[in-house]
């Protein structure tokens, strides 16, 4: 039995120690917001938070994280209210086919936690997810705008700035 | 040069309208019997929950609950907004407002068959005798289907004419219900109200609109009066996709279900020869084993636990009859091509005569490599195979209709209903029917549950249907002045529609019919003389419909060519391309808006380049000028894009944004990345690591500046792709003298980041 306290809830899981996280999420406990994109921890389509990092669902056995604290994207808007950064992906209207997005959305929340105000350099380096139907454009925008709604300073921006937009 | 091509000529041949040529073929059928088929869907019908439709596309719930059937796949494109947003313009709609749903229908109704893609018309024009048959006879086959950029272009007029006419049905009835003249009703949201302050909502009268006849004339809002059309409507299905509760293939969970992970042979065409089991049957979870021809699955309760019983299974594969080999393929191409065996040969004036005459010839060979789509969501379905032979099928899927058909080739269905889920990207995929068939051979095994059969990431990317890879041989005879006299475009391409159709619709037409070979040769630029001809050849690789089909690499091979010829005339690029276009073109329009909002001054050099490319395809045209900056390590950084666009009228200018950058990326990673590799019939890359992508770090702004018009629209979603490739090769010969004339850059021993 593996304990985990998903999105504020406590499960005890009676499945394999090897079985990664994300099947346990997606197929045990129905929460298909965290995608299947690549299963080798390349595209970040699976991202999620594990005691308050972004980690890839598809690679992180249960064994590994017993006891933690997980966050999905459904956890991100507790009693129906949307995060700030949700809020700002729909402003921006980031999503096209929108597959790649819960995985980003988690990745943005992460950096802006412990970076309120990050500018375009620190994007790039912390998120290397990819999206099929390029929308980084919009995704760059909305991380800018959620840094302002979360009171972070206005970013100085690089050649790809395009919060001014 | 084509003509006025036959109806029966068209079908068979017009990219993604392949399955046209089975319908003329396949149905016998009278006039009369034609004349029954209801194309314009605008009949009424009061449901067992008591909704109501009015015309095909909109159902009114008696709580007021609206909604607007859309039927093409939602992979991306917006499709399902900017659809919705015609009918809401005419039936007075808030989209944004919680009453108003979007959603797939169910039903492959007549009036929702895409006419436009088989026919290669846009409806405005589609007239006469022959169109009149076309539009029957696919609306008969209940031919629902996704691709070649249609869905606006096809429903610009009919879903607005839908939301009219529904519109004056509920409004005659709303004005008996109120006892005043109709005109004495003011139209608000999804409702009427009167002078004096009386309202009705359209759920309160939809019944009793049913019972009348729909107007046989209704007069559509002029341009000036416009609400939704033109401006920058939010997306319908974005909500549920920041909350991560859309529910795409992978996500649809019905009572019971069980998962099927898929074992493909690891070889093109390799057939299963033996399957030891060991232990597999006794492992936790696992249901069953499925031993298909091509393929094992282990059904189970649990996606991973499905996927690591199969991987334990012990099977033995045969090999394919046909050894494939990319490189191979490519030099066969190239021989073909230098033999100048034609199958097909399109002239304009006298291209020899303007060589001799010529001061100077310009002559290149280019080449494109077979391509993934790598949708990010793999391919998937869900299928439920009743045990009294009833079928249910959930999937991404961009044709209802074949993918009935395919659950049909596997055993005996009564009756298939297709739920069509959202599709983790699309790119012309799914309109396969691999993904079904293997479902539904699946869902056979354990009749009454429901499997949802996955692949992997590496099944998807070694089993596609791949972009084919080609081989283009150009040349260009120019006079003293630099003006191109002569202009030839010879190509070299396995025919992607005969791979297509027998795969995936039954009959094949000959290779040599395959239109998409050579769309996107037939040059805009004004020349005397020209060539357009091709070596299509029959191919063992499967091939399918990647976004811009032929455009994507015939977009290529002509607008990096035309660069060479600028180069060579010792000409500005944007300069050449403006003296080559009829100033009041479409074309001539876009190139000076691209000029202007790229603040074009030249192309630059010392490592600096920008470079140009302008290629119309299906129905638009669309330019980009790209910044690169090449440092001495051949290290380049694409800095930034400006596109311009003429997609005729916009519907939605955030849209259309959207679109243009997409499909501009999916070029741009395409040319600086992408490659598949066949080897001894395997296919060499599997995942993302070696099939890369742009990432956030790597990928350029992109801005977008489209040109207002009030032509009907083009298409969005594949128009963007084509100029990618060429505007970021010309930007590299810009920066550093060096042509790269074969595909992928990174080939070419650049390291893009």
């Amino acid at each position: 039995m593996i304990s985990l306290t998903i999105n504020g809830v406590r499960h005890d899981l009676d499945v394999e120690g090897e079985m990664p996280l994300l099947w346990a999420l997606r197929d045990e406990l129905g929460l298909t917001g965290t995608k299947f994109g690549c299963g080798v921890g390349a595209c970040g389509a699976c991202t999620v938070l594990v005691d308050g990092e972004a980690m890839r669902a598809c690679s992180t056995p249960l064994e590994a994280i017993a006891g933690a604290t997980v966050t999905t994207i459904e956890g991100l808007a507790p009693g129906g209210v949307l995060s700030a950064v949700q809020e700002a992906w729909i402003a921006e209207q980031v999503p096209q086919c929108g597959y790649c997005q819960p995985g980003f959305i988690v990745a943005a929340s992460r950096l802006l936690s412990g970076n309120p105000s990050p500018s375009d350099a620190d994007i790039d380096a912390a998120i290397d997810n990819i999206c099929r139907c390029g929308t980084y454009d919009r995704i760059r925008r909305a991380i800018h705008r959620a840094a302002a709604a979360l009171g972070g300073a206005p970013a100085a921006n690089g050649a790809n700035g395009e919060a001014g937009r | 040069m084509t003509g006025k091509a036959s109806l029966t000529r068209r079908v068979f041949l017009i990219g993604g309208g392949v399955l046209g040529g089975v319908a003329l073929t396949g149905l016998g059928v009278g006039v009369g019997y034609l004349a029954l088929v209801d194309v314009n869907g605008q009949g009424a019908k009061v449901l067992d929950d008591r909704s109501v439709n009015l015309t095909a596309w909109i159902n009114i719930a008696p709580d007021n609950t609206i909604t607007i059937y859309v039927p093409f796949l939602e992979m991306g494109q917006g499709t399902h907004t900017g659809l919705a947003q015609l009918v809401g313009e005419e039936l007075g709609l808030d989209l944004a407002a919680g009453n108003v749903r979007v959603v797939h229908p169910s039903e492959d109704l007549a009036a929702f068959a895409n006419w436009t893609m088989m026919l290669d018309e846009r409806p405005e024009q589609a007239s006469g005798p022959l169109a009149w048959v076309g539009k029957r006879v696919i609306g008969a086959l209940g031919a629902v289907a996704t691709g070649g950029s249609t869905a606006m272009v096809g429903n610009w007029t009919l879903m607005r004419e839908a939301g009219a006419v529904a519109r004056e049905m509920l409004k005659a009835a709303a004005a008996a219900e109120l006892g005043i003249h109709p005109d004495h009703l003011m139209l608000g949201y999804a409702g009427f109200g009167t002078a004096d302050g009386r309202e009705v909502k359209f759920g309160e009268i939809a019944e009793k609109a049913a019972r009348l006849s729909p107007p046989s004339s209704v007069v559509l809002k002029s341009p000036a009066e416009f609400e939704l059309i033109g401006k920058p409507i939010a997306r319908v299905d974005v909500p549920a996709k920041v909350r991560g509760s859309a529910v795409f293939g992978l996500d649809v969970r019905p009572e019971g279900l069980l998962f099927a992970a898929l074992r493909l042979s690891p070889k093109l065409g390799g057939k299963v020869a033996s399957v030891g089991e060991g232990d597999v049957r006794g492992r936790r979870g696992v249901v069953d084993i499925v031993r298909m021809e091509d393929a094992v699955a282990v059904i189970a309760d649990n996606s991973w636990r499905a996927r690591q019983a199969v991987e334990a299974l012990d099977v033995a594969w045969s090999d394919p009859a046909i050894t494939l080999d990319s490189a191979a393929i490519v030099a066969d191409l190239e021989a073909s091509l230098k033999a100048k065996a034609f199958t097909r040969e399109e002239k304009e004036g006298d291209f020899r005569r303007a060589v001799e005459k010529s001061m100077a010839t310009v002559t290149a060979l280019y080449r494109t490599p077979f391509l993934a789509h790598a949708t990010m969501e793999p391919m998937n379905a869900t299928i439920r195979w009743g045990t009294d032979d009833r079928v249910e099928v959930w999937a991404p899927t961009q044709s209802t209709m074949l993918s009935r058909s395919a659950v049909k080739s596997v055993g005996p269905a009564r009756e298939v209903a297709v739920h069509v889920t959202f599709a983790g990207g699309g790119f012309g995929r799914r309109a396969e029917t691999d993904f079904i068939t293997h479902a539904a051979r699946v869902a056979l095994a354990v009749k009454g549950r429901p499997v949802q059969t996955f692949w992997t990431r590496e099944e998807d990317m070694r089993h596609d249907t791949y972009r084919p890879a080609s081989v283009a041989a150009m040349a260009a005879a120019l006079d003293g002045k630099g003006q191109i006299e002569g202009l030839s475009a010879t190509i070299a391409a396995p025919s992607l529609s005969s791979s297509y159709m027998p795969r995936n619709v039954g009959p094949s037409p000959s290779p040599a019919s395959d239109r998409v070979t050579i769309e996107g040769l037939q040059t805009p630029y004004l020349v005397k003389s020209r060539v357009v001809a091709a070596v299509d050849s029959a191919s063992d690789v499967p091939l399918g419909f990647w976004r811009s089909v032929g455009h994507s690499h015939n977009g290529f091979y002509m607008e990096a060519f035309i660069d060479e010829c600028a180069a060579t005339a010792g000409i500005d690029p944007m300069e050449f391309r403006r003296m080559h276009l009829a100033p009041d073109s479409r074309h001539a329009r876009v190139l000076e808006r691209l000029a202007k909002v790229s603040n074009w001054t030249g192309s630059g050099g010392n490592g600096h380049g920008r470079g140009i490319a302008l290629h119309e395809s299906f129905r638009s045209v669309v330019g980009a000028v790209v910044d690169v900056t090449v440092s001495g390590n051949r290290q380049v950084r694409i800095e930034k894009v400006v596109i311009a666009a003429d997609c005729g009228r916009i519907v939605n200018p955030q849209l259309v944004e959207a679109q243009m950058q997409g499909g501009f990326l999916f070029g741009l990673t395409a040319a600086v990345f992408g490659k598949i590799d066949i080897v001894g019939s395997e296919v060499v890359q599997g995942n993302f690591p070696d099939y890369e992508m742009l990432r956030l770090a790597s990928a350029p702004a992109i801005e977008v500046s489209l040109i207002d018009s009030d032509d009907l629209p083009g298409g969005v979603g594949e128009p963007g792709t084509p100029p990618a490739a060429p505007a970021l090769v010309n930007a590299i010969f810009a920066a550093t003298g060096e042509r790269v004339r074969s595909l992928p850059v990174s080939e070419a021993g650049f390291r893009i980041g």
